[in-house]
Parts: structure tokens; C-alpha cells; sequence
């Protein structure tokens, strides 16, 4: 699905990937855990295509094809998927005006028919009680004001919504009780299938005790540091990042 | 005064002359003596220029220029227009007609107006309501007058006129839609509107101006609204008029103790537009709250000037104002509230923000508070922003074209006035002014930003 090759990435001329590899199957879970700052949500803005982020250098490749030719609309529009870490505001958009809006560009572009305003509100109302995401949420503008767990399941929402190939969630679940933990965990599991992966960002073991993953990474100042399976969640847990630097250092 | 000014002046007095007025003029010395007044006032008030504080941003050049003429006939010109296509579907209201500044009996309506409401032509008011007229006429507008009011007044011709009785409270909005023909001269018309509304009354009026075709025309407004005890206007004004057109509306607002307007002013088109709302509190109690939207692109200036005269204590006001500037266009917005000695617990906001497109768009706000009293609720902010490029982002992320991002993003700018607006047919006529306003201006900049 995924297969990124030597990612060096900059900011501004600051490197804030070097050389980072991962390779993401079709139908896998992957965690990537990691110290704040060594560029997480660095790598999930360069795959959503944000502005400001130069790649000088490697090769991201997405179901074969080379990611960093299309726009960022297009990613959306070939499954890709970025629950953010800071959900933006958008002051003025009607949440379900924006809702209705993004899957109908998405529909449009993958050559699929609109949903009227009825299907639509049918569709919608459905996911919001699943997520179980307050319906006056629905009515209001995108986030704008929206509590810090109210701006994550708005995310999950869309998620579930536009049932993304390629899903990847940046620390979703911070600052969620565990109920909404609970629920997150919920709409990724219903996702998973043979035909859709999953990348987690998180801090916590916590998430990954409700969605088992098959690999777990650990970033580090740019690149990926170690690699295993849902054990090494748990190490990490254990003993904090200190000891993976010292044996890159040895 | 320099030389410039001087000419100037020969502009108005040219205009001043030019008008060929036929009231009925019996017994109507008042008008009579006002009209003698404003051609006085023409040689002698200060001609606008830019050193003058109130017409520091706007340049009156581009209508010196122009050769304007009075319209003595619209009425033949207007044969080759459907008014079905002016209307708003839906629309149910009394309904006043112009044509070049003429009111157009044929077309309005006006005919199941309860007891008690007047709403017609200022020309038929004179021979049917003198009375009425010679008791309100210019009681607001005497004051703050300027050479373009003056030149209004000496050439008064036809208007609105409405006179709603004590408690009585109108069932349907009363709609004035002023239809600018486009005639092979650059025309001029000076509507005169007076508005009354007797204690406990309630209304609804909305006046919208629009231009059947591309033509230079000048329109010069003068609306004097007087609010009585505990009455009650709501007041939506919409100028949506051609790429040539020249409007200045000036609006005299007094409201005795009680009293409440509510308003929306919208500027969505024009060469040179420019809206004076000059309100003053003549009693305790009474609240003046308008919302205003402006459009304004390419070789456009709209102007807006907001005059608040908390001039008694325990009254409110708030103003609240966006636009939203494109191409080269110019903005400028003048508010200032003052707040006399004695006008304690006066609650007074001012607002006004600003969404630029492009870096060739200029916008010149100034909101002031002028406060005198000490134990008031005042504030007044402003800003000046473009699109964020985080939200572009956001919405592109979730498959959202970049031009149906920025329009979005637009409309929801926007809206917070717009949906000030209840009645329905009106709002959704907005609305769908705006987009396709904003379709217009999101693709070309877009294709501007493809060449850079
Ligand atoms: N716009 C920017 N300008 C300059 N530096 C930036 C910018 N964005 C990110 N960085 C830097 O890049 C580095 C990686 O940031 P990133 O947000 O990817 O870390 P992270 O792994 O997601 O951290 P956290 O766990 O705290 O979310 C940090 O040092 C950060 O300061
Ligand atoms: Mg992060």
C-alpha cells in the first residue's frame, strides 16, 4: 500500500526527517511511537501533501504510484486519510455543509454518483451515533470551539465517513477520556479490513490494547529507530526511549 | 479653498440647475423654503476633498468627471424591462417600484395596505398627505448636511414615502426595489425618502438597487427615518448595482425613547458606492443594531460611514461589519460613536473586519469611540486578514478543491451577517448573489495565481 524510501524531509532548511524507510502492507496496522519532536506528525502532514515541507530527498510510493506528484486533494481523493493532531477550525463552515462537501468531492472524483441531501443526512446521522459524536455538533461550524475531544471525534467522524484506503491518525487519542479511547479504537476496528491499512501515531500503549497493531516503530530524530511487533509497545512502556538511543549510539 | 474646490463647486451648482422639478407646489411653502436653503447651502458648504477627515480615503474625482443629466422620461425606457426578472421568488411584501429616482404606480403594489399604513410615491404624499409631510419633513436630515445632500434636497423630485400609524404593526415586509435603466446618457436621480413610524408601530422595509444593464448613472439617496416612541423598523438595504454606477445613500436616522431599528446594510456591487448612516438617540432607551457586508473587486471603492450619536443615557448600538476586498479593490469604513457627558450606561459596539483576497486589495477602517461619559459599556475593534492557509490545507485534505475551499471559507466569512437576515426569499437571494460572486472571483484568481 505504502513504501517510503529514504525520506529526508525540511522545514525551512531545518532536516527534520533523514532517511527514513517504512513499508506499509495492504490490510496491516502499524504504530508509530516516538519522542516529541522526532517528526511524527512531520511525516503524516508530508504524506496528507501539505505546503512547507520540502523532500530532498527519497521516494514515497502509494499503491505504486508516486505520491508526491499529486496534490493534496488528490491524495483524499485516492483514500488517503489524515486524522490530524490539531484539528483546524474552521469558523463559519457548517459542519455537516463541510461533511457533505468533502465526501461528494470524493465520490465526484473516484467517477461515483452524489448523495443527495437526504442520503446524505441518513449516512451522517448514522456515523455521528456510532463515533457518538453530539449532534448539535453536526450543526455547528468545523470545530470552531469545539472542545479538545469534541475536535478528535469530529475527526474519527470523518474517518468513518469517508472510509478511507489509507488511514492515518496523529496521537487521535490524546486527550481523549477513556470512553472516547474506547470508541476511537471502535472506528478504526470497524475499518480494518483486507483492503485498508492503518497508521497510528501515539504515546500510549493504552490505544494499542484496544487496537491490536502488527508492527509497532519507534521514530526517532528523523528516522525510524526500531521496528517490531505489539511487544515492543509494551517495552517502550517500560522503559521510555532513552535506552533505543543509547544502543543506535553503540 | 483652492482653485480645484472651485470648480468643483461649478460641478454642483451645474447639477444644482440642471433639474427641471414639476411638484405640486401649492401651499408648500416648507418645501419651497428647504429647496432655497439647500441651493444656498451649495454655495457655501465645504466642497468634498480629500483633506476633509470624512472624505479622507474617497475621491469624488471619477464623478466630477462625469456629466450627469436628469431623466425626464424613464418611463419609456422601462417598456423593454420585465420586472418578473428583478423580483425575488417567493417575495411576499407591499412592494414600491422606481425607475431612475421616479416611482412607477403601475408597477407597485400597494393596493390591500392595511388601515393605517402609508407606503407610496413622496410625489403623491404632496398633494395627498401635506399635513404629514410638512410636520416630518427634514426634521432629521437639517443637520450634518454636505453639498450631495443639499444638491438631493434642491432637486427633490419623487421618493419613498411611509407613514405607519400609532401601534400599528405590518403584516408583510414592504419591499422598494429602485431600478437604475441603462439610458445613453449618464443619468443622475435623487430619490428623497421619509420614513415614519408613529409610537408602538412596526415594520419591515427593504430597499434594493440594482441596474437593468451597464450604463454610467449616479445615484443620490436621502433617506430621513424617524422612529417613534417604541417603534420598531427593520431595515434591509441591498445595493447590488452595475460596474458604472455611482451611489451615495445618506441615511438620517432619530429614534425616541424605546425605539428599536434593526438593520442590514449590503454593498455587493458598484464603481463607487459609498452608504451614511448618521443616527442619533433623542431619548433614553432605544436601540440602533446594524449588520453590513461589502463585495468590493476590481476598479470598485465602496465606503462606508457610520455616525452613532449617543446623545441620552441607557441606549445601545452595535454595528458589525465584514468585507470582503478582491483585485485592486478599495474599502473604506468610517464609524465612529460618540457618546455625550450625560448618556450614561450607554452600551456601544463597533466591528468591523476585513477578508483580503489578494495584495492588491486596500481597505481603510476606522473605527472611533468618543466617549465623554464615565460609566458606560463601550468597545470597537478591527481587523484585516486574508484566507489561512491552515484551513485551505484542512479542507484540501479532505478532498475539498482548493477553489470551493476558498469560496467556502468566504461564505462562511460572510454569513455571520447574511444570516442576520430572516426573511428567507431575501437571505437566498444574498446568498446566491454571493456565490456566484465568489465563483467569479475564486477561478480568475486561481488562474492569476497559475500565471504567476
Ligand atoms: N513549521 C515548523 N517550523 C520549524 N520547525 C518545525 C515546524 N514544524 C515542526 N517543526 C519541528 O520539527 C520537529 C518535528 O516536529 P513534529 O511535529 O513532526 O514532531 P512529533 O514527533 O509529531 O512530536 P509530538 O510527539 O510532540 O507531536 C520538531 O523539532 C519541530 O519543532
Ligand atoms: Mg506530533
Amino acid at each position: 500500500m505504502l513504501s517510503i524510501k529514504n525520506l529526508h524531509v525540511s522545514i525551512e532548511d531545518k532536516p527534520i526527517l533523514n532517511g527514513l524507510n517504512l513499508e506499509i502492507g495492504t490490510g496491516e496496522v502499524h504504530a508509530i511511537m516516538g519522542p516529541n519532536g522526532s517528526g511524527k506528525s512531520t511525516l503524516s502532514y508530508v504524506l496528507s501533501g501539505r505546503e512547507g515541507y520540502e523532500v530532498t530527498e527519497g521516494q514515497i510510493l502509494y499503491e505504486g504510484e508516486d505520491l508526491l506528484e499529486l496534490e493534496t486533494e488528490e491524495r483524499a481523493h485516492k483514500g488517503i486519510f489524515l486524522a490530524m493532531q490539531y484539528p483546524v477550525e474552521l469558523p463559519g463552515v457548517n459542519n455537516m455543509v463541510f461533511l457533505k462537501e468533502s465526501l461528494n468531492a470524493i465520490r465526484r472524483a473516484r467517477g461515483e454518483e452524489e448523495l443527495d441531501s437526504v442520503k446524505f443526512m441518513q449516512l451522517v446521522k448514522e456515523k455521528a451515533k456510532m463515533v457518538k459524536l453530539d449532534e448539535k455538533l453536526l450543526k455547528r461550524s468545523v470545530n470552531a470551539g469545539f472542545s479538545g475531544g469534541e475536535k478528535k471525534r469530529n475527526e474519527i467522524l470523518q474517518m468513518a465517513l469517508l472510509e478511507p484506503k489509507l488511514a492515518l491518525l496523529d496521537e487521535t487519542d490524546s486527550g481523549l477520556d477513556i470512553d472516547a479511547l474506547r470508541i476511537v479504537a471502535e472506528g478504526v476496528n470497524a475499518l480494518r479490513s483486507p483492503e485498508r491499512s492503518v497508521v497510528l501515531v501515539t504515546h500510549y500503549q493504552r490505544l494499542l490494547d484496544y487496537i491490536q497493531p502488527d508492527h509497532v516503530h519507534v521514530l526517532s530524530e528523523g528516522r525510524i529507530v526500531r521496528s517490531g511487533g505489539k511487544e515492543l509497545a509494551h517495552e517502550l512502556e517500560e522503559k521510555g526511549y532513552s535506552w533505543l538511543k543509547e544502543g543506535a549510539a553503540a | 479653498m483652492s482653485a480645484g474646490n472651485e470648480q468643483s463647486r461649478q460641478w454642483f451648482e451645474d447639477l444644482a440647475h440642471s433639474g427641471q422639478v414639476d411638484l405640486p407646489s401649492e401651499k408648500l411653502g416648507w418645501l419651497d423654503d428647504a429647496r432655497q436653503q439647500a441651493r444656498q447651502a451649495i454655495n457655501t458648504l465645504p466642497v468634498p476633498y480629500r483633506k476633509q477627515e470624512e472624505w479622507r480615503y474617497t475621491s469624488i474625482d471619477g464623478l466630477l468627471k462625469q456629466n450627469f443629466q436628469p431623466v425626464n422620461d424613464p418611463f419609456t425606457a422601462l417598456q423593454s424591462v420585465d420586472l418578473e426578472d428583478w423580483l425575488l421568488p417567493e417575495m411576499d411584501c407591499y412592494r414600491l417600484v422606481f425607475a431612475n429616482g421616479r416611482c412607477v404606480p403601475h408597477l407597485s403594489e400597494t393596493s390591500e395596505l392595511p388601515d393605517g399604513v402609508r407606503v407610496g410615491s413622496l410625489r403623491a404624499a404632496l398633494t395627498t398627505d401635506p399635513d404629514l409631510l410638512a410636520t416630518w419633513f427634514g426634521q432629521t436630515a437639517n443637520h450634518s448636511q454636505h453639498l450631495f445632500t443639499a444638491l438631493n434636497t434642491v432637486l427633490i423630485n419623487d421618493g419613498v414615502f411611509i407613514h405607519v400609524d400609532s401601534n400599528v404593526k405590518l403584516d408583510k415586509p414592504i419591499e422598494v426595489l429602485y431600478l437604475s435603466l441603462a439610458l445613453e446618457d449618464a443619468v443622475v436621480a435623487h430619490p428623497r425618502n421619509l420614513v415614519v413610524m408613529e409610537p408602538g408601530s412596526e415594520a419591515t422595509l427593504i430597499e434594493r438597487f440594482v441596474s437593468t444593464g451597464q450604463s454610467v448613472y449616479f445615484n443620490n439617496n436621502l433617506s430621513e427615518i424617524i422612529l417613534n416612541e417604541s417603534a420598531t423598523l427593520i431595515h434591509h438595504r441591498v445595493q447590488d448595482e452595475s460596474s458604472q454606477a455611482y451611489h451615495l445613500s445618506n441615511l438620517f436616522l432619530s429614534q425616541q425613547k424605546q425605539s428599536r431599528y434593526r438593520g442590514t446594510a449590503l454593498a455587493l456591487g458598484g464603481a463607487w458606492a459609498r452608504t451614511e448612516y448618521k443616527v442619533k438617540f433623542l431619548d433614553e432607551e432605544a436601540e440602533c443594531r446594524l449588520n453590513g457586508l461589502y463585495t468590493v473587486g476590481e476598479k470598485q471603492l465602496t465606503d462606508f460611514h457610520l455616525d452613532i450619536d449617543h446623545a441620552k443615557p441607557h441606549c445601545a448600538s452595535e454595528e458589525n461589519f465584514r468585507g470582503i476586498l478582491y483585485g485592486k479593490g478599495r474599502a473604506v469604513f468610517d464609524g465612529r460613536i460618540l457618546v455625550a457627558k450625560d448618556a450614561q450606561k450607554s452600551d456601544a459596539h463597533l466591528h468591523n473586519a476585513n477578508l483580503m483576497l489578494t495584495r492588491n486589495a486596500e481597505v481603510d477602517t476606522k473605527p472611533q469611540l468618543e466617549i465623554y461619559a464615565d460609566d458606560v459599556k463601550c468597545s470597537h475593534g478591527t481587523s484585516v486578514g486574508q484566507l489561512e492557509p491552515e484551513q485551505i490545507y484542512y479542507m484540501r485534505a479532505r478532498g475539498i478543491e482548493t477553489a470551493m475551499a476558498q469560496k467556502m471559507l468566504c461564505l462562511g466569512f460572510a454569513d455571520e451577517i447574511i444570516d442576520t437576515i430572516e426573511i428567507e426569499p431575501l437571505r437566498q437571494h444574498v446568498h446566491e448573489r454571493l456565490h456566484n460572486a465568489l465563483d467569479r472571483v475564486v477561478s480568475e484568481q486561481l488562474q492569476a495565481e497559475e500565471v504567476a
